[in-house]
C-alpha cells in the first residue's frame, strides 16, 4: 500500500498580486515535483518550509522511507511535491533505493527537485549523475549552504549549472533562505522542459561505445521498450545487469548484450558495475574539483570536538546510557503533576458538571453514568498520560534532530550485532518506547529483511508510551518512593528479554549471516525549538487521535459491556466480569488471578493504555460515593486554575529534585487517586509488579498488528510475535511471582 | 597485505583493493569507498567495533568485518 499524505493547503500568495477566481475554475495546472537526494540533505525539511507541510525531519540518514506528498498553490498552479526517501544511490539494492527510482522512472514526474547537501558535494553529486540519467528536467537545490558558508567553502554555482545543464539554487532550508528563488526555478523549468533537459554527461570512451551500440540494437529489436523507460537510463541498467530492471522489462537477449559489452570487458575486466560506479565518481569528483574552493586552513569542528568525547572509548558507553536515564527520569519528573491534575479534574470538576449538565436537560440515570463513569473517565484516563507521552516524544524528536541517533547506533552495534541486529535496529527500538508503532514503520531503514522482521519481533518489548500508565497507577500506589526506579527496572527488564529473545531468533529463525553495517555519521545540529515542537506534536497526535477516536469509543464499549446484562447489580455478572472470570484461573499462578485483572487485561489487547480505562471503570466507586460535597461552580472553575499553577511549580521543583533536593509534597497528593486506593486493595508489591511485567510482555495492541502486516505484508510475523510473547508474559509473570513469594516477598 | 581492519585511529591509508562482491561492493562504491581513495581512521566504537572514518570529507561507520574486504596502503 503507498502512503500519500495529503498535508495542509497552503496557499502561498503570490508576489505580483496576481490571482482572481477565474485561475480556480477548470484547467488548473498541476506541476508534480520529485524530490529527490541524498540521505540527510535537507529534502523533508525543504518541503516543509517551502509547502508548510509538517513531514518528518530527523538528523540522521534514513528519515522518509515511503514517499510522501505536500502540495500548495503557487501563482494558481498546484504543485505537487513528493518526497522521496534519501539514497546514495539509484541501484537496486535497498527498499528506499528501489521505492525512490521506481516513482522517478514510472510516474515520470515533470521535473526533480535534487536536493544537494552542499558541505558533502562529492558524494551528493554521484547521485545527481544518476539522476540526470533518466533525461527528466533538473532543479538542483544547493542545501546546507549556510553550513558550507561556515566552513568557508565558496561554491561556482554558475559553473555546476553549465556543467551540468540544470538549474541551481543554494537554499538553507532551516532558516528558509533561498526558497523563492527555488520556486521560480521550479516553475520555469516546468513552463519550458524542452529547453531545459540536462545535459548527457559522458562517461568515457569505452562506455559510450557499449551504450551506443545497444541502445541501437534495442531499438531495432525491442522498441517498445524505449518509448516506456527513459532510453539512456534503461541502457545503463542493462549494462550494469541490474537485476530488477531486467526482470522489470522482461529482458532476456543474452547474445545482444554480449555484443554490446565485448570490447569493453575485453579492455576493462567482467565488473561493468563497479566501472559505471567509478565512471559516475569520476564525473562527480571532476565537477566537484571545478566548482569547489575549500579554505587552506581546517579548524577541528564542533561535530569532532564532540565526538571525541560522546564516541571516547571508555565514555562513550556510560554517557549513552546517562543519556537515557535523563530521558526518562526528566519525562516522568516533570510530568507527573500535570498527569495527576489532569486526573483530578476530569475525575472531579468535569464530572460533576457533566451529571448538572444531563439533569438540567432531564437525561435518565443511565446516561449520566454512561457520560460520567463510560465517557469522562474513560477519556479521562487516558488524557492523564498525554503529558507523559509528549515529554517523551519530545525528548526523542531532540536526539533525533541533534544527531545523536546515529551515535547511538554506533556506540551500541557491537552490543546489537551479538544478538543478530544491526546498530540502526537501534533507532526503531529507541522510536519503540514512545510508541511501538513508528517504531515498526521506521524498521525500513535496515536494508535486510532479515533485519526487519527481527527488529520488528523485538520492538514489542520495549515498552512503549501506552504502557506507562499501567506502571504510574501502580508505581504511584506501590512504591511512591521509588516509582522512577521501579519504572526504569521495566524498561531495562524489556530490554534485558528483547537480548534473549534475539540471541534465540538468531539461532533459530535467523539462521544465517548478519547483514552490513554502513551508515554515515552526520555532523551535529542543534534542531530549533519551533521544529522540535512541530514534531513533537506531530507524533503526540498519534496519540491524541487514538485517545479521541476510537480510545473514546472502547472505553463507551467497556461501560456497555461492564453494564450488561441489563441492570446488572455486580460487575462481575456483566460481560466483561464474566469473560473475565472464565480467564482469571490462567492467571492465577502469576499472583493476580482476580477477574477485574483478567478483564482489564483483555481490554488491553485493543490498546494497552486502555487497562488502566478499564480498571478505573471496574474499580470505579458507587454512584452514592462518587456524590462527595461539591463546591459551587465558580469556586471549582478557580480551583481547576489553582491546582494547574500548582502543578506547575510541582513540576520545576520535580526537576530540581532529580538533582538532589526532594520535595515532598507529590507523596500526599497520590493517596488521593480513587483508582490508586482501589488496586492498593487488591494486589500486593509482588503482584502489582508481576502485574506490571505482563502489560510490558503480554502481545502487542492492535495497531501493532495492523502496523506489522503492513509492513510485512501478511500476518506470519505478528502471529510470531503473538505467540511468543504470550508465552514470555505469563513465563515471567510467574517467575515473578513465585519467585518472589519464595523469596518471602509476598504478601 | 593491509586491510581497512587492521588500522588505527589517526591512521592515513589509500584504498588498493575492494575484495567483496554484488550488494557489498555495490554499497561500498555509492558511498565513495573507491580504489585509489584516501581515508583516516577516526574512531573505535567503545566495544571494539564498528570503525569510524573519514572519507571524502564524510563520516562513515563500517563493521570490522565489512573493513576487512578494504585493502590499503598506509600512507605516512
Ligand atoms: N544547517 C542546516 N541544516 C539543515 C538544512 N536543511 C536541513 N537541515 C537539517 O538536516 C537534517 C536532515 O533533514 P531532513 O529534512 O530530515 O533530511 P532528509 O533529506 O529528508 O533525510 P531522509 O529522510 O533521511 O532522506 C535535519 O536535522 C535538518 O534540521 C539547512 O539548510 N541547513
Ligand atoms: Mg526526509
Amino acid at each position: 500500500m503507498k502512503s500519500v499524505v495529503q498535508l495542509k493547503d497552503e496557499v502561498v500568495a503570490p508576489a505580483d498580486g496576481y490571482r482572481d477566481a477565474t485561475v480556480d475554475s477548470g484547467a488548473r495546472r498541476v506541476i508534480t515535483v520529485a524530490v529527490a537526494g541524498n540521505p540527510n540533505a535537507g529534502k523533508s525539511t525543504l518541503i516543509n518550509a517551502i509547502a508548510g507541510s509538517r513531514l518528518h525531519v530527523g538528523n540522521w540518514p534514513g528519515v522518509t522511507v515511503e514517499k510522501k506528498e505536500a502540495s500548495f498553490e503557487h501563482q494558481g498552479t498546484r504543485i505537487r511535491l513528493v518526497d522521496l526517501p534519501g539514497t546514495y544511490s539509484l541501484s537496486p539494492y535497498t527498499q528506499e533505493e528501489i521505492i525512490a527510482r521506481d516513482y522517478l522512472v514510472q510516474e515520470r514526474p515533470d521535473l526533480i527537485l535534487n536536493v544537494v547537501d552542499s558541505t558533502n558535494l562529492e558524494r551528493n553529486l554521484y547521485l545527481t549523475v544518476q539522476i540526470l540519467e533518466l533525461g527528466i528536467p533538473v532543479v538542483m537545490a544547493l542545501n546546507m549552504s549556510d553550513e558550507a558558508q561556515e566552513k568557508g567553502y565558496r561554491l561556482d554555482v554558475k559553473g555546476i549549472e553549465e556543467m551540468l545543464g540544470v538549474v541551481a539554487v543554494p537554499t538553507a532550508a532551516t532558516r528558509k533562505s533561498g526558497l523563492d528563488q527555488l520556486l521560480e526555478a521550479v516553475v520555469a523549468t516546468a513552463a519550458a522542459p524542452k529547453l531545459r533537459r540536462p545535459k548527457k554527461l559522458n562517461y568515457g570512451y569505452d562506455i559510450e561505445t557499449a551504450a551506443e551500440l545497444l541502445a541501437r540494437e534495442l531499438a531495432l529489436e525491442s522498441a517498445p521498450l524505449l518509448e516506456r523507460f527513459p532510453e539512456r537510463w534503461l541502457v545503463l541498467k542493462i549494462m550494469e545487469r541490474d537485476e530488477h530492471v531486467l526482470r522489470q522489462v522482461n529482458f532476456g537477449d543474452e547474445a545482444l548484450l554480449e555484443r554490446a559489452l565485448h570490447h569493453l570487458r575485453s579492455e576493462h575486466g567482467d565488473d561493468v558495475e563497479s566501472l559505471m560506479a567509478e565512471a559516475r565518481y569520476g564525473l562527480a569528483s571532476g565537477l566537484t574539483r571545478e566548482v569547489l574552493r575549500k579554505p587552506e586552513l581546517k579548524k577541528t569542528e564542533l561535530t569532532e570536538k564532540i565526538d571525541r568525547v560522546v564516541l571516547n572509548r571508555f565514555l562513550g558507553i556510560p554517557i549513552f546510557l546517562g543519556a537515557m536515564w535523563l530521558m526518562f527520569k526528566l519525562t516522568f519528573d516533570l510530568s507527573k503533576p500535570f498527569g495527576d491534575w489532569i486526573n483530578d479534574m476530569t475525575g472531579g470538576p468535569f464530572k460533576h458538571w457533566a451529571s448538572i449538565l444531563l439533569g438540567a436537560i432531564g437525561a435518565p440515570d443511565w446516561t449520566v453514568s454512561l457520560a460520567t463513569e463510560g465517557v469522562i473517565s474513560g477519556v479521562g484516563f487516558v488524557l492523564v498520560f498525554v503529558p507523559v507521552i509528549f515529554l517523551m516524544m519530545f525528548f526523542i524528536t531532540f536526539l533525533e534532530g541533534s544527531g545523536y541517533m546515529a551515535r547511538a547506533a554506533f556506540v551500541m552495534d557491537r552490543a546489537m550485532h551479538a544478538i543478530g541486529l544491526h546498530g540502526k535496529s537501534f533507532i526503531p527500538m529507541l522510536l519503540g518506547f514512545g510508541c511501538n508503532v513508528p517504531g515498526i514503520y521506521a524498521t525500513r531503514t535496515l536494508e535486510n529483511p532479515r533485519d526487519k522482521a527481527l527488529t520488528a519481533l523485538l520492538i514489542p518489548l520495549m515498552s512503549c508510551g501506552a504502557r506507562l500508565p499501567v506502571y504510574v497507577v501502580f508505581t504511584g500506589a506501590f512504591f511512591p518512593r521509588s516509582s522512577g526506579t521501579v519504572i526504569w527496572s521495566l524498561y531495562v527488564m524489556g530490554i534485558a528479554l528483547a537480548i534473549v529473545m534475539g540471541l534465540i531468533f538468531k539461532k533459530t529463525l535467523f539462521r544465517g549471516e548478519a547483514p552490513m553495517f554502513i551508515m554515515e555519521l552526520p555532523p551535529y545540529r542543534m534542531p530549533s525549538l519551533h521544529s522540535l515542537c512541530v514534531h513533537t506534536w506531530e507524533k503526540g497526535k498519534h496519540f491524541l487521535i487514538k485517545a479521541g477516536t476510537y480510545i473514546f469509543a472502547v472505553s463507551v464499549l467497556v461501560w456497555f459491556l461492564l453494564n450488561l446484562p441489563w441492570g446488572v447489580e455486580n460487575r462481575k455478572d456483566s460481560y466483561l466480569g464474566q469473560a473475565g472470570q472464565v480467564m482469571a484461573p490462567a492467571l492465577a499462578p502469576l499472583g493476580f488471578g482476580t477477574w477485574q485483572a483478567a478483564s482489564s487485561l483483555i481490554t488491553g489487547v485493543i490498546a494497552k493504555e486502555i487497562v488502566v480505562g478499564t480498571m478505573g471503570e471496574i474499580y470505579a466507586p458507587k454512584k452514592e460515593e462518587a456524590k462527595q460535597e461539591f463546591k459551587p461552580f465558580g469556586e471549582e472553575v478557580k480551583e481547576v486554575a489553582v491546582s494547574f499553577g500548582k502543578a506547575c511549580r510541582e513540576s520545576v521543583s520535580n526537576v530540581v529534585s532529580t538533582f538532589g533536593i526532594t520535595s515532598l509534597d507529590t507523596q500526599e497528593k497520590e493517596e488521593r487517586s480513587a483508582l490508586k486506593g482501589m488496586v492498593l486493595k487488591t494486589f500486593t508489591p509482588l503482584t502489582a509488579y508481576a502485574f506490571m511485567a505482563f502489560v510490558l510482555l503480554y502481545m502487542p495492541c492492535m495497531v501493532v498488528a495492523f502496523a506489522m502486516r503492513q509492513e510485512f505484508n501478511g500476518w506470519k510475523w505478528f502471529g510470531v510475535a503473538f505467540a511468543y510473547q504470550t508465552v514470555l508474559a505469563w513465563g515471567m509473570a510467574c517467575l515473578i511471582y513465585q519467585g518472589g513469594t519464595l523469596l518471602g516477598l509476598g504478601g | 597485505m593491509t586491510n581497512l581492519s587492521m588500522l588505527k585511529p589517526g591512521d592515513r591509508a589509500l584504498i588498493s583493493n575492494i575484495g567483496t562482491k554484488g550488494a557489498l561492493r555495490r554499497r561500498l562504491m555509492d558511498m565513495g569507498v573507491l580504489v585509489g581513495e584516501e581515508i583516516r581512521v577516526e574512531k573505535v566504537a567503545p566495544l571494539g567495533d564498528p570503525i569510524d572514518i573519514k572519507i571524502k570529507s564524510y563520516h562513515l561507520s563500517l563493521r570490522k568485518t565489512e573493513a576487512e574486504e578494504i585493502g590499503v596502503e598506509v600512507v605516512q
